[in-house]
């Protein structure tokens, strides 16, 4: 059975690949990127063979938490888990759960970051390499560890695909996820800055070490250490983390098996006999493009996430002035907020999925559908500039730097308009389709994801480096620089904007059915 | 050819299209005239969807080309795209919008007055016992109902050409009947349907033009009456496209009796 479905996999991810060309060039950069990491991986196991067995179980222990945890958050917060082998397809056959379970768990390890992660665990023998008990027990804690970061990433995405099954739940759920995900990274803040006091790491692997997270990958330590029974004590425990989350995700998956159909959407169906948007914008295309897409960032949690993030994200900056810290970071805020919705919206077609026939039918403009898409993120930005620049002001009591807070905001956002306008109508990168997981990513997906977006947050960024330096000068206190820097986001900004939704819309008038072509093949 | 003067409806010339190794449409070559009910059949992966696709502005064709009533689908203005209306088979809908808001979107993205569009999405709505539905968000809407908006949002800007995909999929006999009556009201009135279906006694009744099409080229075309030749279009379909043997006497571990 185990062999069966690791082929299926297999098979699925090839002929998967075989069809879409932007999925395989993902996975080929996740693989270069893989072999980056875990090059410097290795170097850096083998190098720790000869530091001291106290600083070798610091450093693992920390290690291997932080990939552990990464394993059970990130297919959540960030880019989402390939789900391939979705469960709930094997609904109609008869197979248990025992022997589907192992099976599914195995497959979860082809994939680069699972052969990545293997493959540095069981490099840590080499480290342990210190005595023959040692050498013993670090490669069953290897596997014990790798195990569980898959079984972890599992659960906790089964958690969340059960959680979502009601869409009525969806929209909340989502906003619960976004504010959990942005109290972790402010706790992981906090933790960054604690990290420098001296002491703390090794308290920390004290800690991590008997928690679920650690306990397998300090086990060879103690051993290595002289500590036998403490390490095999800790083995047996870390068996039990797994063996937990494997019932954890068995008693999920049968939610998911016994009730298959319902993950597509309950039939509480969503009434509402008005015209909505479509009512008060403008009776003209881009009028009903802006519409639709404010729709959606209403009714789709793939775009409620998102937009949640937006808005709490950068009242992280707000932390360390409330802790305590350093205030300067609040005026941060409207920059931070005018950064992240203004390229947001550089996939845009792809949430459409082939429902963009509409827009090939029609014959809408490119330029109405350009400038139509930027109508959430421009509604939502116009409400936050003000206020975060505002609250950034308050906080420091700098009032002379609002025009150069509010003007590094509205640049960053304009060019980012502009990059989004020509990157969406240029290339598109694979996103969950509408009512699917949004946790979910298809293989090869996620490292063209990062690839894309890393590419238009940069060239944002360069292309207001300018508009920065000015709102640096201001922060100097040169307040005449920064009201330049809010004319040069007017007058610099709104060029970015006119020329980049003007050539986005040439890109798009030539190339909308080939994005309509590939829309259809990535599923 | 033509039933009155003007141009064709649609005219294919040479249109072809591959995917990868596999040709899907082979030079193919089409003369919808004005007026005309116009039946598209053919086996599953003869080529019809990928042809009604390149018609229509959705599929860049490798070669050839396309008009409707005089225009050119591909020459960069969308002239031709104002005088057709689409069902197209095995896409998805904007289905995150309601009923009415989706018919009124496909309205206003053609640039219509929004008076006008919800006046006839409204009428629409009716016509097709959608008018409880519509305030309903589409994603929960059956899959008969969802054929049922798509052909509003394809009527809604009263178009001259009318292209449908597999009309008539998954639709119970009431819509069905439903659709009839739109799409015989919509012929009486002067308009050019297309329509493809797996269903010869439909065709058979509904359209008075039909080409059969088998490995992405055109095999029989024509008025109905020719094309079937004295035969049912659905003796004729299997006869033309033929390859079927009888497969009764295999697959005989299937029978319960042998159990």
């Amino acid at each position: 059975m185990v062999a069966h479905i690791v082929a299926l996999k297999w098979l699925l991810l090839r002929n998967g690949l075989r069809r879409s060309t932007p999925q395989l060039v993902g996975l080929i950069l996740a693989g270069v990127y893989g072999l980056g990491v875990l090059g410097r991986g290795l170097a850096w196991l083998i190098a720790l063979r000869s530091a001291t067995a106290d600083e070798a179980r610091i450093a693992i222990t920390l290690a291997g938490s932080a990939v552990t945890l990464g394993w059970a958050l990130i297919p959540v917060i960030a880019y989402g888990m390939d789900d391939t082998l979705d469960p709930a397809r094997f609904a109609t056959l008869p197979i248990p759960r025992r022997r589907l379970v192992p099976g599914l768990l195995v497959s979860s390890l082809v994939g680069v970051p699972a052969v990545v992660t293997t493959i540095l665990a069981f490099a840590t023998v080499t480290t342990w390499s210190r005595s023959v008990p040692a050498m013993v027990v670090a490669p069953v804690a290897a596997a014990v560890g790798v195990l569980t970061c898959v079984a972890l990433g599992r659960v906790t995405s089964a958690a969340f695909v059960a959680m979502f099954r009601h869409r009525t739940g969806r929209q909340v759920l989502s906003l619960l996820v976004v504010l959990v995900a942005a109290a972790i990274w402010l706790a992981g803040a906090s933790i960054m800055e604690r990290l420098s006091a001296p002491g703390f790491p090794a308290e920390a692997a004290d800690v991590l070490g008997w928690t679920p997270l650690g306990l397998a990958w300090s086990a060879p330590a103690d051993v290595a250490g002289g500590s036998i029974m403490t390490g095999l004590l800790r083995l047996v425990l870390a068996v039990a983390v797994l063996l937990a989350a494997l019932l954890g995700w068995d008693i999920l998956l049968r939610g998911a098996l016994e009730n298959p159909r319902a993950t597509s959407g309950g039939r509480a169906a969503t009434r509402d006999p008005g015209l909505g948007p479509f009512g008060w914008l403008p009776a003209t295309p881009t009028g009903a493009v802006a519409a639709r897409a404010l729709t959606s960032w209403r009714w789709d949690p793939r775009y409620v996430t998102s937009g949640a993030l937006m808005l709490v994200a950068p009242l992280g900056l707000l932390l360390p002035a409330v802790t305590g810290g350093g205030r300067i970071w609040t005026l941060a805020m409207a920059p931070a907020a005018g950064f992240m919705l203004g390229w947001s919206t550089h996939n845009d077609i792809a949430y459409d999925g082939t429902a963009f026939w509409g827009h090939l039918a029609t014959g809408v403009s490119g330029r109405a559908d350009r400038i139509g898409r930027l109508a959430p993120t421009g509604m939502l930005a116009s409400a936050l500039l003000p206020a975060y620049a505002t609250l950034g002001c308050a906080a420091t009591g700098l009032w002379s730097l609002w025009p150069a807070l509010f003007g590094a905001g509205l640049g960053l956002l304009f060019t980012g308009f502009g990059v989004a306008s020509v990157m969406s109508a240029m290339q598109l990168h694979p996103v969950p389709g509408p009512g699917e997981n949004p946790f979910g990513a298809p293989p090869g997906s996620s490292a063209l994801t990062v690839v894309m977006q890393s590419l238009a947050g940069a060239t944002v960024f360069v292309l207001n480096l300018p508009l920065l330096g000015f709102g640096i000068g201001a922060l100097a206190g040169n307040v005449w620089m920064g009201w330049l820097c809010l004319g040069v986001a007017v007058v610099f900004g709104s060029a970015a904007l006119v020329l980049g939704t003007w050539w986005g819309a040439r890109i798009y008038e030539r190339h909308a059915p080939e994005l309509l072509g590939d829309l259809s093949r990535i599923r | 050819m033509r039933l009155r003067g003007g141009p064709a409806a649609l005219s294919l010339r040479d249109l072809s299209k591959s995917y990868g190794s596999t040709l899907a449409v082979d030079r193919l070559d089409l003369e919808v005239p004005s007026g005309s009910f116009f039946g598209f059949v053919g086996p599953n992966g003869a080529g019809k969807t990928t042809t009604l696709s390149m018609a229509t502005g959705l599929l860049r064709p490798d070669s050839g080309t396309a008009h409707v009533l005089g225009h050119d689908v591909w020459s960069g203005t969308s002239a031709a795209k104002r005088l057709v209306g689409i069902l197209p088979d095995g896409v998805r809908l904007f289905d995150r919008l309601t009923g009415l808001q989706l018919i009124c979107y496909m309205g206003l993205l053609r640039g219509m007055d929004r008076e006008v569009v919800v006046g006839r999405a409204h009428e629409l709505l009716d016509a097709l016992g959608l008018a409880e539905a519509g305030g309903t968000l589409v994603v929960d809407y059956s899959a008969g109902m969802t054929k049922k908006i798509s052909l509003a949002c394809a009527l809604i800007h009263a178009p001259g050409l009318l292209v449908l995909d597999e009309p008539f999929e998954s639709v119970d006999p009431i819509s069905a009947l439903a659709i009839r009556q739109i799409l015989e009201g919509y012929a009486a009135g002067g308009g050019t349907v297309i329509l493809s279906s797996h269903v010869m006694g439909l065709v058979q009744r509904l359209c008075d033009r039909v080409a059969i099409v088998a490995s992405g080229r055109v095999c029989a075309v024509g008025t109905l009456d020719e094309v079937r030749a004295g035969m049912t279009l659905e003796e004729r379909f299997v006869d033309l496209v033929g390859g079927q043997t009888d497969v009764r006497e295999v697959l005989t571990w299937l029978h319960t009796s042998s159990h």
